[in-house]
């Protein structure tokens, strides 16, 4: 078990996550959520199976996926979430 | 108008279940949304596994995996830290005004793609 290259990966992710989108998607739902454990886990998933995709397919994924598409739909998906909760429909 | 707060109702099993199913359906969208926002960035640990190809990809992953689990822990404490602190509407609005800031960054990603 190579620690320093363990601590180093660790590092190196951490501080390329801190403040990233997916941390403040983690505050934001966190925060308002009844169920925040729904969240983390939400979060850590998606977040160790896209890594996992990057590992697996390392440079194609750029290549594989319509980022334009992806990142898209992504955007919607966080502005029904926020308009959910700036404007609840008393739900 | 004051609506008297209803007497606290015990956790009777239809409260459970609807806790389970909203438990999934918030599980769902954060999984998805982070997801897809997620899935084009993730260059830095592939480049991160390139550059460690030879000696052991897997430890490094294990250390990212780690990491992001770190980050989102950290993420939902700090959620809920504020949460106790700010009134639900405050809260609310301050997570949906972060949701939007969090589409715009989006939308600016997509434009300088």
């Amino acid at each position: 078990m190579d620690w320093n290259l363990l601590f180093l990966s660790f590092s190196a992710v951490f501080i390329s996550e801190l403040g990233d989108k997916s941390q403040l998607a983690a505050i934001a739902l966190g925060g308002q959520s009844k169920v925040p454990q729904a969240v983390f886990l939400g979060t850590a998933a998606a977040l160790i199976l896209t890594s996992l995709l990057g590992v697996l397919l390392g440079e194609g994924t750029a290549q594989l996926l319509p980022e334009r598409l992806v990142k898209g739909i992504a955007a919607v998906g966080f502005a029904l979430l926020a308009i959910k909760l700036l404007w609840p429909a008393g739900d | 108008m004051s609506s008297s707060e209803s007497p606290p109702e015990v956790a009777t099993p239809v409260a459970e279940a609807v806790t389970a199913a909203s438990f999934w359906r918030v599980f769902i969208s954060t999984f998805a949304t982070i997801f897809l926002a997620e899935l084009g960035d993730k260059t830095q640990v592939t480049t991160l596994l390139i550059s460690a190809q030879a000696e052991s990809p897997w430890v490094v992953f294990v250390g990212a995996a780690a990491a992001l689990v770190a980050t989102s822990l950290i993420g939902v404490w700090l959620g809920q830290w504020l949460a106790r602190r700010v009134s639900p509407q405050t809260l609310n609005t301050m997570a949906g005004t972060l949701l939007l800031a969090i589409t715009l960054w989006l939308l600016w990603d997509i434009a300088h793609l």
